[in-house]
């Protein structure tokens, strides 16, 4: 598996609904599927949100399912991301090719 | 413990953060500019740095010239006040980890020892394993471990069973004469019939016809299939996009979009046509105009269809009877082919191609005219 020289940073939007603030985090892994993210955000399996991040030049807002949430060593949220969006995570795909491709 | 270089700018933060990194068995050094920051790092070897974000101090700029300095060494940034996409945008520029006020020891203890920790995001196209299994999910591992083990043997007969019935190659006469091109929607094959003005959707298993569409304004050349809708062709080179109902209602038309149009086919990004008689490949972005964003020359001898088959473009050369395989990142060059040798008496012509997940489905017109159409299944080709 390939690693990038930093770690991706993510914006986490959530629907009106959930009244949370935005919040921030970590991707520690990303592929076509989903990610790995570590946050201070108080993530909850099944909970959905919006990651913005940027990946190759490109800007990507992607709608996610927590698949997996728990705490790390460090008393921060680790959680697994399912990719939800079908068109983004199509566009996800080309954007990992490419990055891939170039490294 | 860690030497910790803290840069704020105003004093009561420096005390109270330093006290919160001695807490925590950091050693902290407090300094309220920039250039002190750097000369204790330089003095006391740093390992690293902890910024105030906010009450004067901008830890964008402060970011970066750290980095300048000390391109090696993790930097946490503590705001004054919450702002998510500020705090992305902190990250962007280098920062490790970044702490939303209120600061509490255990926020800022996670942020340093993560920021001690820092390594890059792992890139994979391929999905990740869950993080966590459940029971239920190691019983299922292990049962479908033994079954597995168990059905070998039964395998064993179904792959050589299945490598006869690759090999096979089906027939059928079809009750139509002029067929002009052929899609697959994921349940049928569509047969698209010009003289009739009609799409018959034909049943893979016995080639049945399922449903049969009258269209009386337009005489339909091509189709291809997209999860959402149903592209058509007519003969004046209008695409219409379809709503994939009863009544294939249009949704929009681009007129003139596909000129003598030979085949259409969807890459799951872009819509390519095959244009006749300018011997063309172009391939279409799906907006409002349907507009050509590239063109590439076909090297064939007639153009007859077009299809994707999820890796690659395919053409049918009527002419030489052959299925041309190109490369998406570069349809101008064939990258092999397979010989039609169902086409090589001269009875038919191939007028039509189409692809299930499995197999190749082309259908030919008589070349008398007069004689039922023509629907051949191929054999599996190893890919």
């Amino acid at each position: 598996m390939t690693r990038a020289p930093y770690l991706v940073p993510a914006l986490l939007r959530f629907p009106g609904s959930s009244a949370r603030q935005d919040s921030w985090g970590r991707l520690l892994k990303i592929t076509a599927g989903g990610a790995e993210l570590s946050t201070a955000a108080r993530l909850a399996k099944g909970e959905v949100l919006l990651a913005q991040f940027e990946l190759g030049g490109e800007k990507l807002l992607i709608r996610a399912r927590v698949h997996h949430a728990g705490d790390d060593d460090d008393g921060q949220r680790l959680a697994e991301l399912v990719w939800v969006d079908m068109v983004e995570r199509r566009r996800l795909a080309r954007v990992l090719l490419e990055v891939l491709a170039k490294s | 413990m860690a030497a910790i270089g803290l840069l704020a700018k105003e004093a009561a933060d420096r005390e109270l953060l330093g006290l919160m990194l001695g807490e925590l068995g950091h050693r902290a050094e407090g300094a309220g500019r920039l250039e002190e920051a750097l000369e204790f790092a330089r003095e006391r070897g740093t390992k690293a740095f902890l910024l105030v974000d906010g009450g004067g101090a901008d830890a964008e700029s402060l970011t970066r010239e750290l980095i300048r300095a000390f391109p090696l060494l993790p930097i946490v940034v503590a705001m004054k006040v919450r702002d998510a996409s500020r705090a992305v945008a902190l990250m962007r520029v280098g920062a490790a980890e970044v702490v939303a006020p209120p600061w509490t020891p255990e926020d800022l203890k996670a942020s340093v020892s993560k920021g001690l920790r820092f390594q890059g995001t792992a890139i994979s196209v391929a999905s990740a394993a869950p993080l966590s299994r459940s029971p239920i999910w190691y019983a299922l591992a292990v049962g479908l471990f033994l079954a597995a083990g168990l059905g070998v043997a039964s395998l064993k007969r179904v792959d050589a069973n299945r490598a006869a019935a690759a090999a096979r190659v089906d027939r059928w006469e079809l009750p139509v004469r002029h067929p002009a091109g052929l899609a697959f929607d994921g349940k049928s094959l569509w047969l698209v019939e010009w003289f009739t003005q009609s799409f018959y959707a034909l049943s893979p298993n016995d080639t049945s016809v399922q449903v049969v569409r009258h269209l009386t304004a337009e005489t339909p050349v091509a189709a291809a299939f997209t999860a959402e809708a149903m592209w058509t062709v007519s003969a004046d080179g209008t695409v219409i996009r379809r709503m994939r109902d009863d009544k294939m209602t249009p949704l929009a038309r681009y007129a003139k979009a596909a000129p003598n149009c030979a085949g259409l086919a969807f890459d799951g990004l872009y819509l390519w046509t095959l244009d006749a008689r300018a011997k063309v490949l172009r391939k279409h972005l799906v907006d409002r105009e349907l507009s050509v964003i590239a063109t590439y020359k076909w090297r064939g001898s007639k153009p007859a269809g077009l299809v994707f088959d999820g890796r690659s473009l395919w053409t049918l050369d009527a002419a030489d009877r052959r299925l041309v395989r190109y490369a998406l990142d570069r349809p101008e060059e064939p990258v092999d082919g397979i010989p039609l040798s169902e086409y090589a008496e001269g009875d038919f012509i191939p007028t039509g191609v189409s692809w299930d997940g499995v197999r190749f489905w082309t259908v030919g017109e008589a070349r008398d005219g007069r004689s039922p159409a023509r629907l051949v299944r191929h054999k599996e080709e190893a890919r």
